[in-house]
């Protein structure tokens, strides 16, 4: 019995080994080199000199530009990632028929997330939100008139966020292969009870995608947390209009390179750390109310 | 558990110390010779003595775009067929990634041999022991008896040379005299001074044009201050160099003021400005740019169609008006062939030829002699910006010591401010206040 | 009844067709403006239609710079690519069915620590990180950017990982009934049941290598070793002139080897033989 749970324990190890090789060669050294420099004063060029807690004290008491970074990157995450992933989920679903052309479809509505990162998508995006762009032309025939999207510091986020809603395409397709895996015996069945749409909805596409909306949630929030070239590209790496844009990711990376404080960026690193991780720990003990798993997978 | 922690802690510490440390820590860290698996152990440096020269490999980092990348390689390649004994490995990048690229190599002991440096940044790497002191090069490898004293300065923090000029730039106004037609003057007159300025704007904004597109706070308002007999950061860089903020509030009031009438654009609208080819110059729809004088030749490319350069606004232009390195050759502290990366700077910064392929794209050359062998080879517009430099090189004072560090912080405070007080969300004496005490925050942090 | 059968379908492409153009447009542009003369590009942007149309951007962008042609960052990047996502799929595959339904020791912890690994903002491992590569000896050469992906990609595991778990667990028992081994089930009966997930995975995984400028930025020196994104970089300039036309020309090029392997495993996200194997 005891040789059965210790092969038990070894099929495990040897499943997940390469992770765990990866991870102590690759990563566990930067990163406990990450926490100890952000007690330190490190520049990157010169021996770093013991700091205790201040950087994390200035932080939250000395550095007005970090609270506002703050401020913003909840907005962003908070605003942003609800829309992405119910925009996400819609056109998933109205993609995840046999009509013809389909692919052709597919592969359309995930362009906008294979030009990501690239100056031409900045470009256009600064046109499109320009004084004189299609937005505001539209915002003019329904009457509410222009916004001068790079002059307040709120609209400007709100070109960010709609950028990420727009690049919904990663989601949009883990949606997808999601909706596939349901089986197609389960909306038979529920065919021959006679239930409509809405309630094949809410009884079926619902709990049987929960694990996939699970995951989507958590990536999309950390991703989110994370973001940095959009602001970067589109505010040309400053964060303006008077740092409503300054994302957390971008001012970090200012703090990091351009003013080589990596003691005061690895610092900060951590608290988004302990910040991502709580509302991850969250959305995961939020999992067993509305979560359905098919088989008992014990995280 | 907690041994366990500890152990982490204690092995993470000695990584980091290994890493991280400079040249200074002395022992068996310091042993970088293996420079990114390419710089074999061939190159033992220095000692060239008997028939055959050792061969050599150096590796050599700029930034830039296409055309640059393009002429580089082939002045490598020029002084490759004369030295054979020297190999050059070329890494370039654009602007953003390269010094993306640049901070690890040096947090790594990994810097390439010859390093193309930037004014902004030469402060962080000079004074934190990655870029060799090239004073005992001058006229022992780099020839310098060709260039002005000053010029050659430019790259010196306290009595140390972190760089070498690559070629030199000075402020300016570019115009459009058709457009400056439009508010009734032909030409911008000699001996202008801001006041002028302030009406101009005032008469351009009246006439639905711009005059400008704004200036860059931390350039201007330090030309500003030299005007005036002050700095902008104290020698020591702990604090900042001017005591009197009237002189803040005359200069960003009278940039606010050109916003508030209409002659120079709201941020938002700079923010705009996609490249060159969007400028309200080249469309059109404003008089004139405050920048740099190689910044000419490229807005006249795109303008195409005849553009005027001038000096600032005076009094004491000659006071406020500085010689500025586009650029810095350095070599790293950690090279071992320093001897051979300094000749080729020299190389690069003296030879003729090699000039010829260069054709001032980094900078109106520094010495004399190669500036005169190139006039017949230049366009017209490149005539005008190398006059200009001639001219500027007797009308102009030494230029401020590189910014210290915390400078890229305090140029950040100035973009937030100035955007502020042009949205009129901030008095320019309230900016001045609160600008005085959050900058010089941040340089006290030099005070060791 | 009849009317209600040719009006639905003819309503859903009406929608899917007008919110296709919202999502295209940009793409239209870039395309478009390829074919434009480059200093035209901005003074024309509100028009798709080129007037005239050049080839000139197609063929100066490939002429790439610095004696490699565009040709040669297109290879440089697939190598890396494919390397890479063979590695990433694979392995986060084996350690996701460890995690999903293996039952061990610690598991727990090795989950927190993956999940961990995605919350921490990258730049502050990448100097330490750096470094170590530089010890290694690893610098200037491709290992640094595709190695690690042969020991699992956390948000590739943590997919799999939930895709697994939509699979009843009486398969397995099936199979262990029928004398599996763990390793055998893994193969015969999971990685087929997850093929949408891995088609997924290696969509993402071939994007997300393609456009990393990071990677190949901070390891690659050698010009001749340069990726595609480092590339489309350097026709922009910010001291002089950018040549966008040969930047368009080339991110339009970028984007078919991308689009070609997003519709050819699109095709295994449709067709998911996962339900054949159920009841």
């Amino acid at each position: 019995m005891r040789t059965n749970a210790l092969k038990r324990h070894l099929t495990g190890y040897a499943f997940i080994g390469p992770f765990i090789i990866g991870f102590l060669v690759f990563t566990a050294i930067p990163i406990f080199a990450s926490l100890y420099l952000s007690f330190t004063n490190y520049d990157l060029f010169t021996t770093p000199r013991w700091l205790g807690l201040d950087n994390y004290k200035k932080m939250f008491t000395a550095d007005p530009k970090y609270t506002q970074s703050l401020k913003v990157t909840m907005l962003y995450v908070f605003g942003g990632v609800p829309l992405r992933l119910a925009f996400a989920l819609f056109v998933a679903m109205l993609l995840n028929t046999a009509a013809k052309a389909i692919g052709l479809y597919r592969t359309i509505y995930y362009l906008p997330s294979i030009i990501g990162g690239s100056v031409a998508v900045s470009i256009m995006w600064r046109n499109l939100f320009g004084d004189e762009g299609a937005i505001n032309s539209i915002l003019e025939i329904l009457g509410i008139g222009g916004v001068r999207w790079f002059a307040e510091p709120l609209a400007a986020l709100w070109m960010l966020i709609f950028l990420s809603i727009w690049q919904f395409g990663s989601s949009m397709l883990i949606f997808l292969a999601g909706l596939k895996n349901i089986p197609a015996s389960l909306y038979e069945a529920a065919g021959v009870d006679g239930a409509n749409a809405v309630h094949r909805f809410f009884k079926i596409t619902l709990p049987m995608l929960s694990p996939i909306i699970l995951f989507n949630a958590i990536m999309q929030t950390i991703g989110a947390f994370m973001t940095f070239v959009p602001a970067y590209i589109i505010s040309k790496g400053e964060g303006g209009p008077m740092d409503g844009t300054l994302l957390y990711s971008l001012y970090l990376f200012r703090r990091a390179f351009v003013y080589f404080e990596m003691g005061y960026a690895s610092a900060m690193a951590w608290i988004m750390l302990l910040i991502v991780a709580f509302i991850s720990v969250l959305l995961f003990a939020s999992a067993k109310y509305w979560v359905h798993y098919e088989s008992k997978g014990g995280n | 558990m907690k041994k366990w922690i500890m152990l982490i802690m204690a092995f993470t510490l000695v990584f980091t110390l290994a890493a991280c440390g400079t040249n200074n820590n002395g022992g068996i860290l310091t042993n970088n010779s293996g420079g990114a698996g390419t710089a074999e152990g061939t190159n033992s440096g220095g000692d060239n003595t008997g028939g055959e020269k050792e061969a050599v490999t150096l590796r050599m980092a700029w930034w830039g775009g296409q055309p640059r990348n393009d002429y580089t390689l082939e002045v490598i390649k020029m002084y490759e067929e004369k030295n054979p004994h020297v190999t050059i490995e070329p890494e370039y990048a654009n602007w953003d990634d390269y010094w993306k690229k640049l901070a690890p190599q040096a947090a790594a002991n990994e810097l390439p041999d010859i390093i193309q440096m930037d004014l902004g940044y030469i402060t962080q790497y000079g004074t934190k022991n990655q870029l060799a002191d090239l004073t005992p090069f001058l006229n022992n490898g780099i020839d310098v008896s060709n260039i002005a004293d000053t010029v050659v300065n430019g790259g010196k923090l306290g009595d140390k040379l972190y760089g070498f000029n690559a070629g030199v730039n000075a402020l300016q106004i570019h115009y459009d005299p058709e457009m400056l037609k439009k508010i009734g003057m032909d030409s911008i007159p000699d001996d202008w001074t801001w006041d002028d300025y302030k009406e101009l704007a005032k008469k351009a904004g009246d006439a639905g044009i711009f005059f400008d597109t704004g200036q860059k706070p931390e350039v201007f308002f330090s030309y500003y201050l030299r005007q005036n007999g002050q700095k902008l950061y104290s020698a020591d860089g702990t604090q900042l160099g001017y005591d009197n903020d009237q002189l803040f509030i005359d200069y960003f009031g009278m940039t606010q003021q050109a916003v508030l009438d209409g002659g120079s654009p709201t941020p938002d609208f700079s923010a705009q400005i996609k490249g060159i080819e969007d400028d309200p110059v080249v469309k059109e729809q404003g008089i004139s740019v405050w920048q740099w004088s190689n910044q000419f030749i490229g807005l006249q490319q795109v303008a195409n169609r005849p553009l005027e350069m001038h000096p600032l606004p005076g009094p004491n232009v000659k006071e406020g008006m500085f010689l500025k390195p586009s650029m810095f050759w350095s070599v790293s502290e950690n090279s071992n062939n320093k001897e051979e990366a300094v000749k080729f700077i020299d190389f690069f910064i003296n030879d003729i030829e090699a000039n010829k392929l260069i054709k001032g794209e980094r900078g109106v050359p520094v010495s004399s002699v190669v500036k005169e062998a190139l006039k017949p080879l230049l366009t017209p517009e490149q005539v005008k910006v190398f006059d200009f430099i001639t001219w500027a090189e007797e009308n102009s004072t030494q230029m401020d010591p590189p910014d210290p560090i915390g400078a890229a912080e305090v140029m950040n405070l100035f973009k937030t401010y100035d955007e502020q007080m042009k949205f009129n969300k901030i008095t320019p004496e309230e900016a001045a206040k609160k600008f005085r005490e959050e900058a010089n925050a941040v340089l006290a942090k030099n005070k060791q | 009844m009849a009317l209600k059968k040719t009006v639905k379908p003819l309503l859903y492409h009406a929608v899917v067709i007008v919110l296709s153009i919202i999502m295209i447009y940009p793409v239209l542009w870039l395309v478009m403006s390829s074919f434009k003369p480059s200093n035209t590009i901005f003074i024309t942007a509100e028009s798709l239609i080129p007037s005239p149309w050049v080839w000139e951007n197609y063929v100066i962008g490939w002429q790439g710079m610095g004696g490699n042609t565009f040709g040669v960052f297109i290879k440089n990047s697939l190598v890396i690519v494919v390397l890479s996502t063979l590695g990433a799929v694979f392995s986060s595959a084996l350690i996701a069915f460890g995690f999903a339904r293996l039952q061990f020791f610690g598991k727990t912890f090795w989950f927190a620590m993956m999940m961990m690994l995605m919350m921490l903002p990258h730049d502050v491992v990448l100097i330490p990180q750096y470094i170590m590569f530089a010890k290694l000896e690893w610098l200037n050469s491709i290992k640094p950017i595709v190695v690690p992906n042969y020991f699992g990609v956390p948000f590739f595991i943590f997919l799999i990982i939930q895709f697994i778990r939509t699979i009843p667990q009486e398969m397995d028992e099936a199979a262990t009934i029928d004398g599996c081994g763990k390793f055998r089930l893994f193969f015969r009966i999971i990685l087929p049941l997850v093929t949408p997930a891995l088609a997924t995975a290696a969509i993402f995984s071939f994007y997300w290598r393609w456009e990393d400028l990071l990677g190949p930025v901070l390891y690659l020196n050698k010009p001749s070793l340069y990726t595609v994104s480092m590339a489309l970089k350097m026709f922009l300039d910010n001291e002089t002139v950018s040549n966008w036309g040969a930047m368009f020309a080339m991110s339009a090029v970028s984007l078919l080897p991308v689009l070609a392997v997003f519709f050819a495993f699109q095709k295994y996200i449709v067709e998911g033989i996962s339900t054949s194997g159920l009841k």
